[in-house]
């Protein structure tokens, strides 16, 4: 089998997991001892409201025809509209408010921990048992080892106070452009970029820098858990890499120190990052709760975990399915990055 | 190989050819055992209480209580009774605390009495290994061994392994470690009274516990704060200080310890049964029962985790899965439904090449059944891969269940969680009061690395040729 054969089995593997996920979702919402109705309705329960509810969501019907519904809209993307905490507002609308700021909390925060890991992952392996190997070692596990919500809350507290702590000499809120440390990005200069760049580049500019500032905390906590693997990781491949023969004879050969880390050790190294980096899909998503929560950015994570508090199970059902294809897109890229960069993976997978 | 070592000689007899090292052995344990005899016969009773509340008309419920107070009678060495710590200043003296020394000192001699207990227990354990290994094991060497003594050589392993066992005892021996109860501290604070010596009247008052702990929360700034090492206005000491309502934040942390761990535990322990079942399964018959564990797996794993539990943990808020042992049953129950497809992804491999062995081949000729080709002759050799796997996923459940708990959707009160308690001194980070949220936060990190690093030394000792690919999954819940 071609590698190009696996990948595409691959691919069409995604679609019964994909479909099998909603259903779990679907399963968990309709069958489950929550019944909508009476979590969107709450406290005002009455019969009449609860009946137009019922056959507004086609809850009267047949489940198997409930089912189908649920299905067929989801799969043709009619997501549907929320109840609870923004009645009558739809889906898409939601997600359009919500999702930038989400996207780009995950966009610094793989940055990141891609520019922080890495890096510091390759010059431990590349000094393997020296003093500085060791303190980037442990701090990297401590670091995955600390809880995001609380490392958020910590931080957010530590900045805070810096300018207590410093006497006033620095202060966080003041430092580049005025910010406050818990606050959702003001991302408007993402609407038209290149006319607002042209139009106004310094101020277009300045706002880059709040919205990058105002995200860089949360980015960081939520990072970390990946900074972490991928210093591991990054670690233990160097340190396997450097030791393999083909280095050995690049060296022998009189290739030079630079070429040889650059050339030799880097780009194999990379090979096994590459599920740690998708997999941090996963990290993300969940992670984006908790981060949100305590830096008060209403994103997608704050967004499904105020629905599921306050019963807007329909709502759920579609961030559900939303987040499902996202992260069997993750898996797909993973697949197709690992064709590209490594033909010796996964043919009897 | 001599012949003594290939006839089967039962270890009865073994031991008997040689007693002594085995006795010696015996009489220790039996030292051991017999000092903390009344704390093991009241886990029997609470178990036999739990056991009896089930069964529906509950019989010989009566039974079950007198010999409960029975066995609650029986002194142990380790306990409250025997070093006690809640006394009072007279005036002149400490009264009722252990030697007459400050309720401080008595409980800081407590802990490491309990903790030297703990210590001898295991290194008692430890020799019984050594002796049965030198003196009565049949043969000289297995492959175990290796495990064993690569494991001794690992450092990094040993660091993990002793902030495991710390963390173990604190949760086991919750109830003594604590400088107060939980049921007069945190349950029923309004049943009990304390004595403190008063400096306004110059005499010992009593006082309620939940008046006492009103009036000595830890909520910010100057008096409205119990610092961690201090004592309250009522003579109590508190090791951690005191949550933001004035109960001891040390014995809800030992507490919170105690859920902590068995839900980690347990649910890892019934993820792991059905992985490895499954495993079994899927790699003796293969086709199409590996074809259907495969869709399902990569659904559940397709599922962002923590949205699961939340939403889980949303739609059965009012049904009594959810009231049971304030909601861990029904945490675990959802932890091992979401964990088993990555147990069984990461020993499914070395399960299929198992099943491919010349001797299962041989195993079925000699006609035994699937079952016990699977228990006798496959299981065992994937164990090692899964243990190594589930000791990595502890601490990813751990920070996960705290950070449901902080989000007011995992353990509810009154069972202390140490993401609630992070939650509860949140605000007051910044201020004096900064214990509440981070003693818990720091024990959860020290804890979650002394996991990781087991996990690590279980890995390298099991398997040291291991790829280090697969566990980023495995230790990341996203909390």
């Amino acid at each position: 089998m071609s590698r190009w054969q696996y990948f595409l089995r691959r691919v069409l593997m995604s679609i019964p997991v994909v479909i099998f996920g909603t259903t779990i979702t679907f399963a968990l919402i309709r069958l489950g001892p929550l019944d909508p109705v009476s979590a969107i309705l709450g406290t005002q329960y009455n019969p009449q409201a609860a009946e137009q509810i019922r056959t507004n969501l086609g809850l009267n019907q047949p489940l198997w025809s409930q089912y189908l519904d649920f299905m067929y809209e989801l799969f043709t993307f009619q997501l549907g509209q929320s109840w609870v905490i923004a009645p009558g507002t739809t889906a898409y609308e939601l997600i359009e408010i919500y999702a930038p700021r989400t996207i780009w909390l995950g966009f610094w925060s793989v940055v990141i921990a891609l520019f922080v890991g890495i890096p510091l992952g390759f010059y431990a392996g590349l000094n393997p048992n020296t003093p500085s190997d060791y303190a980037a070692s442990f701090g990297g596990i401590v670091w995955r080892a600390m809880p995001n919500f609380w490392l958020a809350i910590m931080l957010v507290t530590a900045l805070s106070q810096l300018g207590t702590w410093t006497n006033g000499l620095f202060t966080w809120q003041t430092w580049i452009v005025r910010t406050n440390v818990v606050t959702p990005p003001a991302l408007g200069f993402f609407q038209s970029p290149v006319e607002q760049f042209l139009a106004d580049p310094g101020g277009w500019t300045e706002s880059f820098i709040r919205a990058t500032k105002q995200i860089a905390p949360a980015a960081l906590v939520l990072g970390s858990a990946s900074m972490g693997n991928e210093m591991r990781i990054g670690r233990t491949a160097v340190l396997e890499t450097i030791n393999s023969n083909y280095v050995e004879t690049a060296r022998a050969k009189g290739v030079s120190g630079r070429s040889l880390v650059w050339k030799h050790i880097f780009r194999n190294a990379l090979i096994p990052l590459v599920p740690i980096i998708t997999g941090e899909a996963f990290l993300l998503l969940g992670g984006s709760v908790f981060v949100e929560t305590v830096f008060a950015i209403n994103g997608l994570g704050w967004l499904f975990f105020n629905a599921a508090i306050n019963g807007d199970l329909p709502l759920i059902g579609t961030l559900m399915f939303i987040f499902i294809l996202i992260l069997v897109g993750t898996n797909i890229l993973q697949d197709f990055l690992y064709t590209i960069i490594d033909p010796r993976v996964g043919y009897d997978g | 190989m001599s012949t003594t070592t290939e006839t089967e000689i039962p270890l009865r007899q073994r031991v008997a050819e040689n007693p002594q090292p085995a006795l010696i052995w015996a009489a220790v344990g039996a030292v051991l055992i017999g000092v903390e005899l009344g704390a093991i016969l009241q886990v029997v009773g609470a178990v036999a209480g739990v056991v009896v509340n089930l069964i529906p008309g509950d019989p010989g419920a009566s039974a079950v209580q007198s010999l409960q107070a029975a066995f609650d009678a029986i002194p142990t060495l380790v306990s409250r009774d025997v070093i006690p710590n809640q006394g009072y200043w007279d005036g002149t003296g400490y009264e009722n605390t252990f030697l007459g020394l400050s309720p401080a000192v008595a409980w800081a001699i407590r802990v490491v009495f309990v903790y030297a207990y703990a210590f001898a227990v295991l290194a008692w354990a430890w020799n019984g290994y050594k002796r049965f290994r030198r003196h009565y094991r049949r043969v000289d060497w297995t492959p175990r061994d290796d495990v064993v003594n690569r494991f001794r050589g690992h450092s990094w392993g040993k660091f993990g392994l002793i902030i495991v066992i710390t963390f173990v005892v604190m949760a086991v021996f919750a109830p003594a470690l604590g400088p107060t109860t939980m049921e007069q501290n945190i349950l029923q604070p309004y049943d009990y009274e304390v004595s403190y010596w008063s400096e306004d009247t110059q005499s010992v008052e009593t006082v309620l516990v939940g008046e006492a702990n009103l009036g000595s929360g830890s909520q910010g700034a100057g008096d409205e704060n119990v610092a961690p090492m201090t004592y309250d206005d009522f003579g109590r000491f508190h090791p951690f200080g005191t949550a933001t309502n004035g109960k001891d934040l040390f014995t809800q942390v030992v507490f919170g310890a105690r859920i902590s761990l068995t839900i980690a535990v347990v649910a890892m322990g019934i993820a792991g049964l059905i992985g490895l079942g499954l495993a079994m399964i899927t790699a003796y018959y293969k086709g199409l029962a590996d074809l259907a564990t495969v869709l399902v797996s990569d659904s559940i794993q397709a599922l962002p985790v923590i949205m699961v539990l939340i939403l889980m943990l949303v739609i059965f808020q009012n049904t009594w899965v959810r009231e049971l042992y304030d909601g861990a049953v029904l945490i675990i129950l959802i932890f091992s439904i979401v964990y088993w497809p990555f147990i069984w992804r990461s020993i499914r491999g070395p399960a299929l090449q198992v099943s491919e062995q010349d001797w299962i081949d041989a195993a079925k000729s000699f006609g035994q059944t699937p079952t016990q080709v699977m228990r006798k002759h496959m299981a065992p050799y994937v164990f090692s891969y899964m243990l190594i796997y589930a000791s990595l996923s502890l601490g990813g459940i751990i920070i996960s269940v705290a950070g449901l708990s902080y989000l007011g959707l995992g353990i509810t009160a009154p069972t202390p969680e140490w993401g609630r308690l992070i939650a509860n001194g949140q605000q007051y980070v910044a201020s004096p009061s900064w214990h509440i949220s981070l003693v818990p936060g720091l024990l959860i990190t020290l804890v979650v690395t002394g996991l990781n690093a087991f996990g690590d030394g279980i890995r390298d000792a099991i398997d040291p040729q291991a790829d280090t690919g697969d566990e980023a999954a495995a230790t990341g819940g996203g909390a």
